[in-house]
């Protein structure tokens, strides 16, 4: 016993430095991976005909000698012939059809009329911790159709659910590589609300999922509701998806190989509605001053009634265009690039025209290379794939790149079986906008509104910008690309687990799995000098970051399935889990560097001014200890019952709060099954469900229970003696909350599914309602109680309502002719109950330049914008007379409503103006197969929801006098003699650079961000078996993505991600929605694919 | 039967693995859940005299305003440029008209709009932020002291003195701005408290007085930045002085004059300046201890508050060209024959000059228009003489830039790090300095009727005008040079002393103000001077009147009213402050 215990130990030692254990694992897996078993018995000739139900043969049926490679398909008659061991079996498989297996016996003529795969109640389905039938889940549980997902180019899976399954949202910008906001039935928290994926077992959450290669995926489930997603208890309030890898089946070794190359362009682009030719662009410089009463700049265009591009727009002295340089003393031999002594020596020429857009967008190319092999013997399984995926980003020095081994084994040792399933990968990747961290800064933003008379180059070949007067103190946006090409994120992961299951007794079956998830991540960032710019620096800097994350899962589980007197049948899940997970992270940064060569950018004292040099390191760690129990029980395929709970305790939480309880219970009644229903043949199921469940959330920052201090150098650090040095100074970080306990989340689901005309159509229906108490959340508080975290409180209250559904057919038109459409659609409403019990509202994490557009407010939505209503344009002074006391009014200058009624329009005048939630969300799937072609679409449509167009701060308002909308010259108002001669047609106010007025946040920046996107479309051909020996199956596929996008919105795409968005360690991404801060496009994709089989 | 027993013998032996893991896990469950912060400071670490004192330096850190560490906006820059300045005749918001627009919502006093929101909302976090350390002091302080290991009396009373000088300066601050606000004591441990109703003053001047008791006379351990008994009563003086109790002032003022240490710098260079050795001179009660090449990598210790300010392009290699001097504020230098400004011996002319007053002028002007303010052709420090290329765009803010938060390139105080560097200085800013001091004093002295004594003060300012002058130099030596050096030729200088005796109160009165106002110009004072002196109406809609056909933009201001007493208190607080629905605090009249 004692020894055991020892084992034990070993075990949980083996865990932390894991790595090693991993890797050593990983090694003899793969080797013993390739050791298979067959026997062999006395060859025959066999042949026969393969038909359909309705009679009709079936050409290219897949035949498959088990446990060999022999194997053949159906010619175009049904018939096959091939020789195979006298007592051996056979493997029918065609797809759309239940794949059966027929012992030959010594037969030699076996003819197989094979069934269509229609009704998948059989189907089974992984769930919580186990595996049920589809027929016997009575939560709300989705599957994701593969096939239809494969159709999407993307490093991640996660952006390939997009409207694929009802109730689920996905938010990506168009960067390669970036993150997804995936949301199931609307948004619980104020905080936190990523779903919780369990992949092959093991759970994480990660906005990214960049690690799996999803050409791995074999299946995945979405656990809508509670009451199928409360067995994962503490972290199962935003659902669950849970996906399952491809594993090895019996047979020969199956090499398949799949190659994708597209190409990739920007949905939109700004040069289609933004200025490209800068005489143009005068004729806005030259209203906005003269409506305003101003003279019009003269420096850059000289006179404004024949304005003239000059020779330079640098050097200029701010009064005059420089067509020469003698003026300055210099010639374009005196040009010197970088100096801050010698700015005026950087000469830049005027520009006719640049066009930003194509300076900084164009095509990216993309590759996907994917080969596999599976097979197994009688004792064992496995299925190893390489992938090398490289995604270029549309953006200029913009790239994802990523290769992922993946080993999936099991062997079965009698009653006992061990396996794993693991997956190494490395990514890198330089440039976009990933992390969906949007603002000005960066190619986006404002920089890529540079006006078009600046040039892309100055004459020395370096980087220009305008940094003459009135030409705005924007940064040119290829140079940002240009530097960050080197800045690369570099990162390994290794994410898997081992388990062994072994069968106690026929019913009974114990688990143990080991799930492993191991990052380590690195990156370089390089600050370049930006001389040429308006405001311009003159130091580079270099900044680095290492970090580490390790977590590991260790989850047993003991099942027990019975059948009693033949109707009662029983399924039994007892288990536990323990969770630990731990960040480190350092980073540091060098100034004043002495040399920018890539290979000298290390932090080092001779390399920069060593004053410079700062370091910091930083952790977390945190554990989760849970215990869970499942019953599920039907009587006679007709009454389902579920029930489950979990107890969990998380580190994160108050010591006397640590532990919550998650009960839930489902139940479901397939009156198809009864007797009375024994008759009707136009429905083939009937089931109606019912489910009630609690789930909870602890995804906040470690150690948020107590009080922590702190301070930093730049913060509470400070010169008491005067001089430069400084003496150390604390103050208080965050305040903390002893009694902090789980957010819970109580949710209620009925569901219908139903499927008639001989399974042909199918149609689920699901409604819920979820409600989350106790929310995790540390709203703002009043500036007079510092600047600390507030502490995370467990007040606030938050509802979903909502319904979804999906409504499908499958089935042949004709022989040849194969058609299969499902449509799927969903609708939530969002609504906040109870903030912190004292506040109504509270503003959002994201202020622009304008304000913050954003508040939670009790009754509304999270996420609502804010702000003044516009109510037109003020036509003649007589409006303005009538109008209550607005600031700043004028004719042709906006009108707002005066909404609290106090006759002044002031702040207390915002109110709700938009909502960053659709009222429906739909997805099209369309296949159809013709003899050896196949074509499918996708089209994806959002209704309702609004957009924040933060972008209208520049390219309407022209905000740091920005490029603008090309429109503004012909749709804003246009007074002449105090009337304005267009107030029908005019959207836009007066060109007045003196209107700091009608800028106000309002809803002027709000529109209807609704669109329907023609998603992917995709033509493929298979070749029949054999065109190419040795070839089981040749399919050759060319594929479009976002062709075409039917919308109203003006800005450049609808499709936006959630804004990346922190507070107090928290995500907060979710008050961040539908602001469009200039966010990367879409892309419009053109893709090549081959995929093959080989025995 | 063999392989039965071993089948059986291993179902056992899972059978107990799995009885032993779930055995380890319950057993250890507790410790296994514990999981404590990481790289934090507890309570505990805290609770003694060097937590105590880090606590304090962590307060005094929130007289820079703000910095990336400490977060907020140029809003909450501890000069009140914006509000202070911006909002009154010295100066233009500056720069291009769409870079930090909101400020304009400042300059046109429509102090309603979300733009002035979110400034007044940076300057509200600020002030509380520095209450709130000044109280978490006093506690931390309070829990040490009844422990068994308190810190000597000597020490905690000034720790404690120290706490309540800045908890009062804070508060100073705060309604200076807003007039109508809540007071937040050691005490209070609800963060929302109304302002209605509160006498803020009375509470200052208690916590002042209370910390002249328990201060000493001279900074502790020596360190310049500590303030002492006599800064509390420098600042009491101020506090009752502004208030209106100028009779209160006269008696607190007179004897920081009397037996204080302070004293005018002898040289107006030495004021504003980078160099180090010029710095905590004795002429300063309160200053910003700026600092740079510390170690933090972003500069933010640095003037930060400030770094807009600077001339747009030039050697400097700098931006923005924020704040820049108003021709109105030019205008105040200009001086008569007798080298006394013409507002007070013309009070109807002084102001019709529209024209640029560049090194050109022949206008007498008083020297220290060239340490406020950069014009065309005269030496801006040691940068070489200011340019029109300096300028960021005339057309929006004119041709002046604002000169006395720059550093000298001599003084080798500009940061090495940080967004543009050069822009980054060791320049302290003062916070309160003893001319300030001695003009408030002087008007005390006004009103009190002892104009002599109120002349002595003007005249003792006036004599160090014309000490130092800008001269062509590039080192501390010859940056300055004494008013009648031959190298000055931009300029003719001329600071004269007022005759006596002063008879006429109302005249008496102007000098003063006036003296204050070329002294201090630029300072961040004005507005706040102009609403104490209850002429801000008049002044600023007759400089509005005026100056709109110097810049066509002050077109759009809005007329002076009386609601432009008080500052509008952020809307976003009033929201936050709510309690069950209702507002505890309550906007003020007419916002």
């Amino acid at each position: 016993m004692k020894d055991k215990k020892l084992r034990i130990h070993h075990i949980i030692d083996a865990l932390r430095p894991g790595f090693y254990t991993i890797v050593k694992a990983f090694l003899s897996m793969i080797l013993v991976v390739f050791i298979q078993s067959t026997a062999f018995g006395q060859q025959i000739d066999v042949s026969g005909t393969v038909t359909g139900e309705d009679g009709n043969s079936i050409p290219g049926v897949s035949i498959l000698v088990q446990g060999t490679s022999t194997g053949t398909t159906t010619n175009i008659d049904g018939e096959y012939s091939l020789t195979a061991p006298s007592d051996g079996t056979l493997i029918f498989s065609y797809i759309g059809y239940i794949r059966q297996e027929v012992a030959i016996n010594g037969r030699n003529t076996i003819d197989i009329v094979l069934q269509e795969s229609i009704a998948l109640l059989d189907e089974l389905i992984v769930t919580g911790y186990s595996t049920q039938r589809r027929a016997d889940i009575t939560g709300a549980v989705a599957s994701i159709d593969i096939e239809s997902a494969s159709r999407v180019t993307s490093a991640s899976v996660l952006q390939r659910l997009d409207g694929r399954v009802s109730g689920v949202t996905v938010d990506a910008g168009g960067s390669p590589g970036s993150r997804s906001t995936v949301r199931i039935r609307g948004i619980s928290s104020f905080g936190n609300n990523e779903p919780l994926y369990i992949v092959d077992g093991t759970p994480v959450q990660d906005s990214f999922m960049n690690f799996l290669s999803p050409n791995d995926i074999e299946s995945i489930q979405v656990l809508k509701d509670a009451s199928s997603a409360s067995i994962y208890g503490s972290r199962a309030n935003n659902g669950v998806i849970i996906i399952e890898t491809k594993k090895g089946t019996e047979g020969a070794p199956q090499v398949e190989v799949n190659i994708r190359t597209g190409m990739a362009t920007p949905v939109n682009s700004y040069d289609s509605f933004l200025f490209t030719d800068a005489l143009e662009y005068h004729q806005i410089l030259k209203a906005v001053h003269e409506n305003a009463g101003l003279a019009v700049p003269t420096n850059t265009y000289g006179n404004p009634n024949s304005p003239a591009i000059p020779n330079y727009i640098w050097p200029n002295d701010g009064r005059n265009p420089t067509n020469s340089l003698a003026p300055f003393g210099l010639t374009e031999d005196d040009y010197v690039w970088g100096q801050a002594s010698q700015q005026q020596n950087q000469i830049m020429p005027g520009s006719a025209g640049t066009n930003w857009w194509d300076a900084v967008f164009g095509t990216g190319y993309t590759q996907d290379y994917n080969v596999a092999v599976s097979g197994g013997g009688a004792n064992n399984r496995y299925n190893v794939s390489f992938n090398y995926f490289d995604q270029e980003g549309t953006a200029a020095y913009n790239r994802f790149q990523r290769g992922t081994i993946r080993v999936n084994t099991d062997f079965s040792l009698g009653n006992l079986t061990i396996g794993e399933n693991i997956a190494l990968t490395l990514e890198e990747s330089y440039g976009g906008l990933g992390g969906d961290y949007l603002g000005e800064g960066n190619i986006m933003g404002k920089n890529i509104l540079q006006q078009p008379i600046v040039p892309i180059y100055d004459i020395g070949g370096n980087f220009a910008s305008g940094k003459a007067p009135g030409l705005g103190n924007m940064s040119n946006p290829l140079k940002i690309a240009y530097n960050n090409r080197d800045d690369k994120g570099k990162y390994t992961r290794v994410f898997g687990n081992t388990f062994v299951r072994y069968n106690v007794m026929e019913k009974v079956v114990v688990q143990s799995r080991l799930g492993f998830n191991l990052s380590f991540g690195n990156g370089t960032n390089f600050n370049a000098r930006f001389p040429e710019d308006s405001e311009p620096s003159f130091s580079e800097s270099i900044s680095e970051f290492q970090n580490n994350s390790r977590e590991w899962t260790w989850s047993n589980t003991a099942t027990y399935m019975d059948t009693f007197g033949e109707r009662h049948n029983v399924n039994v899940l007892v288990g536990q889990e323990a969770i630990e997970s731990q960040y480190r992270g350092i980073n540091g940064s060098l100034g004043q560097l002495v040399t920018t060569d890539i290979n000298a950018r290390y932090i080092q004292d001779a390399i920069g001014n060593p004053d410079t040099k700062n370091v910091s390191s930083g952790g977390s760690i945190g554990s989760l200890l849970s215990f869970f129990g499942k019953v599920d029980y039907n009587y006679d395929q007709r009454y389902n019952l579920s029930a489950t709970v979990r107890r969990d305790g998380s580190s994160r939480l108050g010591p006397n709060n640590r532990w919550g309880t998650f009960p839930a219970l489902s139940a479901g009644w397939r009156i198809s099954n009864e007797s009375f229903m024994q008759d009707n043949d136009f429905f083939s199921n009937i089931m109606i469900r019912a489910g009630y469940g609690v789930t909870g959330n602890q995804s906040i920052p470690g150690g948020r229970a107590f009080d922590l201090f702190g301070g930093g150098t730049g913060d509470t650090f400070y010169a008491i003696g005067g001089g430069n040095g400084i003496v150390t100074g604390y103050r208080q970080d965050a305040l903390g909350n002893p009694d902090l306990k789980w957010e819970e989340n109580t949710s209620v689901n009925a569901g219908l599914d139903l499927e008639f005309f001989e399974g042909r159509f199918n149609f689920v229906l699901d409604v819920y309602e979820r409600t989350t108490d106790n929310l995790l959340f540390a709203p703002g508080l009043p500036a007079t109680a510092g600047r600390a975290n507030a502490p995370i409180v467990n007040i606030g209250k938050m509802q979903n309502t909502g319904f979804d559904f999906t409504i499908g057919y499958r089935g042949n038109i004709s022989r040849d002719l194969n058609l299969s459409i499902s449509f799927n659609g969903s609708h939530y409403k969002n609504e906040i109950l109870r903030i912190d019990g004292e506040q109504d509202s509270f503003q959002g994490p994201i202020s622009s330049r304008f304000g913050n557009a954003v508040i939670n407010e009790v009754g509304k939505p999270i996420g609502s914008f804010r702000g003044l209503k516009t109510d037109g344009i003020f036509a003649n002074q007589a409006e303005v007379d009538a109008h209550v006391t607005q600031a700043g009014a004028k004719p042709g200058r906006f009108r707002f409503v005066d909404v609290n009624g106090d006759g002044e329009i002031t702040l207390e005048d915002r109110t709700i103006i938009g909502d960053p939630h659709p009222d429906f969300i739909g997805g099209l799937d369309l296949e159809l197969q013709y003899k050896n072609w196949d074509f499918n679409a996708n089209i994806f449509g959002t209704f309702g929801n609004d957009i924040f167009d933060v972008q209208k701060e520049f390219y309407v308002f022209r905000n740091f006098n920005t490029n603008v909308r090309t429109d503004l010259l012909t749709k804003s108002a246009i007074v002449e003699n105090g009337q304005v001669t267009n107030i029908g047609s005019a959207i836009y106010p007066r060109l007045d650079i003196s209107d700091t007025f009608s800028n106000e946040q309002s809803s002027f920046f709000v529109e209807d961000g609704s669109y329907v996107r023609l998603r992917s479309l995709q033509v493929g051909y298979s070749f029949p078996p054999d065109v190419v020996p040795g070839m089981r199956n040749l399919r050759l596929f060319v594929q479009a993505e976002n062709l075409f996008t039917i919308t109203g919105y003006s800005g450049l795409d609808p499709a936006l991600p959630a804004l990346g968005a922190s507070s107090g360690g928290i995500d907060v991404r979710d008050q961040a929605r539908g602001m469009d801060r200039g966010s990367y496009p879409s892309n419009k994709t053109l893709t090549f694919g081959v995929s093959a089989v080989f025995n | 039967m063999n392989t039965m027993k071993k089948l059986s013998k291993f179902k056992l032996l899972i059978g107990s693995a799995f009885l032993i893991i779930a055995g380890t896990i319950v057993g250890c469950g507790e410790d296994f859940l514990n999981a404590p912060p990481q790289g934090s400071l507890d309570e505990v670490t805290l609770a003694n005299e060097s937590g105590v004192e880090a606590t304090l330096i962590g307060t005094y850190r929130v007289l820079g305003g703000w910095s990336t560490g400490i977060g907020g906006g140029w809003g909450a820059a501890s000069s009140n440029w914006t509000f202070g300045s911006v909002a009154s005749d010295d100066a233009y918001k500056g720069s291009e008209n769409t870079d930090q627009p909101d400020i304009e919502d400042i300059e046109y006093y429509t102090w309603g709009l979300s733009g002035a929101e979110a400034y007044l909302n940076d300057k509200w976090r600020s002030v509380w932020e520095g209450v709130v350390r000044s109280n978490s002091t006093i506690r931390l302080l309070n829990s040490v002291q009844e422990s068994d290991a308190p810190i000597g009396d000597a020490v905690a009373n000034s720790i404690r003195g120290e706490a309540l000088f800045l908890r009062a300066h804070f508060h100073f601050e705060a309604w200076k701005m807003w007039g109508n606000i809540p007071y937040f004591t050691e005490e209070d441990t609800e963060t929302r408290k109304s302002n209605v109703g509160v006498d803020a003053v009375s509470l200052i001047l208690a916590d002042l007085n209370q910390a002249i008791s328990l201060l000493p006379n001279t900074p502790r351990n020596g360190q310049v930045g500590r303030v002492t008994a006599w800064t509390a009563k420098a600042y009491k003086g101020r506090v009752e002085a502004y208030s209106g109790d100028l009779a209160s002032a006269l008696t607190t003022l007179r004897d920081v004059r009397q037996n204080g240490p302070y004293a005018l710098e002898e040289d107006f260079h030495r004021v504003w300046t980078g160099f180090e050795d010029f710095q905590n001179g004795p002429e300063t009660i309160l200053v910003y201890q700026a600092s740079v090449n510390d170690g933090n990598p972003g500069g933010d210790n640095a003037n930060w508050g400030e770094r807009l300010n600077f001339p747009h392009g030039g050697p400097l290699g700098t931006c923005c060209g924020f704040h820049q001097p108003s021709q109105n504020l030019a205008n105040a230098f200009i001086v008569d024959g007798d080298g006394l400004p013409l507002a007070v011996s013309s009070p109807g002319t002084w102001n019709n000059n529209d024209d640029y007053i560049g090194s050109d002028s022949s206008l007498p002007l008083d020297p220290r228009i060239d340490w406020t303010i950069g014009r065309h052709g005269v030496p801006y420090l040691d940068w070489g003489p200011h340019a029109a290329s300096w300028v960021r765009d005339p057309n929006f803010g004119g041709e002046y830039n604002s000169k006395k938060n720059v550093h000298e390139i001599a003084s080798g105080s500009q940061s090495n790090v940080g967004w543009v560097p050069s822009q980054l200085n060791g320049v302290n800013f003062h916070l309160y300095r003893y001319a300030d001091m001695l003009l408030l004093l002087a008007e005390a002295e006004v009103e009190h009727g002892s104009l002599e004594n109120a002349r002595a003060i003007v005249n003792e300012i006036r004599a160090r005008a014309a000490v130092g002058v800008q001269g062509p130099g590039d080192d501390a030596s010859t940056i300055s040079v004494p008013i009648d050096d031959p190298s000055i030729t931009w300029a003719d200088y001329q600071v004269g002393q007022y005759p006596g005796p002063w008879t006429n109160q109302a005249t008496a009165r102007q000098a003063v103000r006036w003296e204050r106002r070329v002294e201090l110009g630029m300072e961040g004072h004005r507005f706040f001077d102009l609403r104490r002196w209850g002429t801000y109406q008049d002044v600023l809609n007759a400089y509005i009147q005026v100056e709109r056909t110097r810049l066509a933009k002050l077109g759009n201001a809005a007329p002076l009213e009386g609601r432009h007493q008080w500052y509008a208190i952020p809307e976003i607080q009033i929201e936050l402050s709510r309690v069950d629905g209702e507002e505890t605090l309550v906007q003020n009249p007419g916002w």
